[in-house]
């Protein structure tokens, strides 16, 4: 999709965008809302207008009104300001572990991948094993084992989407590395890590874009979850989810507790699944029929060694 | 057919190993001292040096590691599981008491999900891009985003504000009062089972738009078949196979979708058990349920790929 005459740069990059939206016009506008709450995350303090830690004790479980647009919770803190703070650490925490586990997953698929032999076997039990577990449950177990904290909920994370990245960089690398061009190079006497780094890695690039979009939506889901079982960011840095997980406290939950931070859950996840299926279509029209493929080819004695790519719009836990 | 399946079962042995390693690993590293969980941070300072030494060895847990797994695997296969340090009840007990519970709303789910899925899909392949199908893939989207705990949350709030309806908060099974059970279970089946129904609706979609161009059901309709015929009895056998395969991979989903569910509503199932098992750093009841999540998760996927070899003849005869 490149237009390569073009000799401008970014004039060319705005241009792909624009024939990106015009092609994808639902995509484009997951995109733009997506980008307003990441650009709400980043400027919170600007925009919230009170403090989301500040608790009014005059005004305890206000419903939404001139003054607090959103109500106050059982402590009288600014449910508005909170949700606008929580997208802060729900972007943050889905962002990092995105990047951390898919980069991850992306290398170990590549080295194992170009290398085969031994080590792509034991690879390869070990992300069937980590796959073994429901995602949520395993984000769970680790946040548990490493400390509740911002940190411990990116590498619990992470640590689940790794086996996706892995899987299909793994299947790309395996159909790349019997290209003409890349053998031209090795009969050259390139070293293999000059081979990786230089000619087989830029072809995962697609799909590692695509990977990435594709689950920063989990990746949300999953930190409301950690957060509303109470193993997620500890109070009372405020998140979507243990802002729900507050609202059970009371006997008879105040629907605008339950209601404002589930919505910004959903907005957010809705607008990132649009974009990374827009990217998906755009990028790897082979993904459809890969996903067909590897599925009708099933796990020969449990072994699962997808065909095409394997399936990238997975399930997330919630 | 049943040489497949020895074949699957014994393949899966190492990664029930590996399974099982990976657990008692992961709750081994806790940086916390399990003590300090179970007598707060005030109550450990007070235990004297020898005090923490009985205790700890009371519990098991100053044992070599290697000892210790060997003991869990014991434990396991004596059926007892070993018990919790709060109440000193066996996680066998606990996983009989409340698994019957959980088991029901995922087997209701998955029902329900196909009740759903399954006609919207075919109603969409059959008009592509027509309103219905445009409405349908919509809502699906919609689906896909919406956090399941929040949507469970959504409906205890509406069924309490609106009927003045809270749903019994004890263990009942369905042999013991069947209306009581099913007052229990349904909310959280309804909504697991429409997260996987737009899965499954999404998939129907697709996979009948592919088999639809095919050959042969040009011929059906070429004969003067009825449209509803030529989808129903012709095209959508062969488009089922994926679709039970992605229902299969949604369990996953279930399964850790199942946890944060079951908080929502406050059904006392097995998901509930383990978040207030991880909630009290319970180590030995979390290692049994996640090792149970796993085990479940793998038998499922063994009975996915077994009913793939038996939908598709070509599987069985190889």
């Amino acid at each position: 999709m490149g237009s390569d005459s073009d000799p401008g740069h970014s004039p060319s990059t705005l241009r792909e965008i624009g024939v990106f939206a015009r092609r994808n016009p639902v995509s484009a506008a997951g995109g733009v809302v997506g980008l307003l709450i990441i650009l709400v995350a980043i400027a919170a303090p600007l925009i919230a207008p009170n403090d989301p830690l500040k608790a009014d004790f005059k005004r305890l479980r206000t419903p939404p009104g001139s003054q607090n647009y959103f109500g106050t919770d059982q402590i009288g803190r600014d449910t508005l300001s909170r949700v606008i703070y929580g997208a802060r650490s729900s972007i943050f925490v889905a962002f990092s572990a995105v990047l951390l586990g898919t980069t991850l997953g992306s290398l170990w698929g590549l080295a194992s991948g170009y290398l085969g032999g031994r080590f792509d076997l034991f690879g390869q039990r070990l992300m069937e094993i980590l796959q073994s577990f429901p995602d949520l449950i395993l984000a769970m177990a680790i946040s548990m084992a490493i400390g509740t904290g911002m940190q411990a909920v990116i590498v619990a994370i992470a640590i689940t989407r790794i086996p996706f990245g892995g899987r299909v960089i793994r299947s790309v690398v395996l159909t790349v590395k019997e290209l003409p061009y890349v053998e031209a190079s090795r009969s050259t006497g390139a070293s293999h890590l000059r081979i990786m780094a230089l000619h087989v890695s830029p072809q995962c690039l697609a799909p590692y874009l695509v990977l990435a979009t594709t689950h920063l939506g989990v990746a949300i889901v999953i930190e409301a979850a950690l957060g509303f079982l109470g193993v997620g960011i500890p109070p009372p840095t405020p998140t979507w989810g243990n802002m729900l997980a507050d609202s059970l406290t009371s006997l008879v939950p105040h629907w605008w507790l339950v209601f404002f931070p589930g919505l910004a859950i959903t907005v957010t996840v809705l607008a990132f699944n649009l974009v990374g299926d827009g990217i998906r279509d755009t990028l790897d029209p082979r993904v459809y029929a890969g996903v067909l493929r590897s599925m009708t080819a099933p796990r020969r004695g449990g072994r699962s060694t997808p065909v095409g790519p394997a399936p990238l719009q997975i399930p997330s836990a919630s | 057919m049943q040489k497949y399946l020895l074949r699957r079962l014994i393949v899966s042995l190492p990664a029930l190993f590996g399974v099982s390693v990976i657990v008692f690993v992961v709750m081994r590293v806790l940086p916390g001292d399990p003590l300090v969980a179970m007598f707060g941070a005030e109550g450990f300072t007070r235990l004297g040096e020898s005090d923490r030494a009985r205790i700890m060895a009371d519990l098991g847990l100053s044992d070599p590691l290697p000892v210790q797994y060997l003991r869990w695997m014991k434990d396991i296969a004596t059926g007892g599981l070993g018990k919790s340090f709060f109440r000193g009840d066996k996680v066998s007990e606990l996983i009989l008491h409340r698994g019957p519970l959980s088991a029901e709303i995922g087997v209701l789910s998955v029902i329900i999900s196909w009740i759903v899925g399954l006609p919207v899909g075919i109603v969409s392949a059959s008009r592509p891009n027509s309103f219905a199908d445009n409405v349908a893939r919509s809502l699906s989207v919609l689906f896909l985003a919406i956090p399941g705990f929040w949507l469970g949350m959504l409906i205890v709030l509406a069924s309490l504000f609106w009927f003045h309806y809270k749903s019994p908060l004890l263990v009942v099974y369905l042999w013991e009062d069947p209306w009581t059970n099913l007052q229990l279970v349904i909310g959280p089946a309804v909504v697991l089972g429409l997260g996987q129904g737009a899965y499954i609706a999404r998939m129907t979609r697709s996979c009948l738009l592919e088999v639809i161009r095919e050959d042969y059901v040009r011929t059906a309709q070429a004969k003067g078949l009825a449209e509803g015929l030529v989808v129903i009895r012709h095209a959508l056998p062969n488009a089922l196979l994926p679709v039970i395969t992605v229902s299969g991979i949604l369990m996953g989903f279930v399964l850790g979708g199942s946890v944060a569910v079951e908080q929502a509503f406050g059904v006392p199932g097995l998901g509930a058990a383990l978040v207030t098992a991880v909630v009290e750093r319970d180590i030995i009841v979390v290692q049994n349920l996640v090792l149970l999540y796993g085990v479940i998760f793998m038998v499922i996927n063994i009975l996915v790929d077994l009913s793939y070899a038996w939908l598709d003849p070509r599987l069985r005869f190889q």
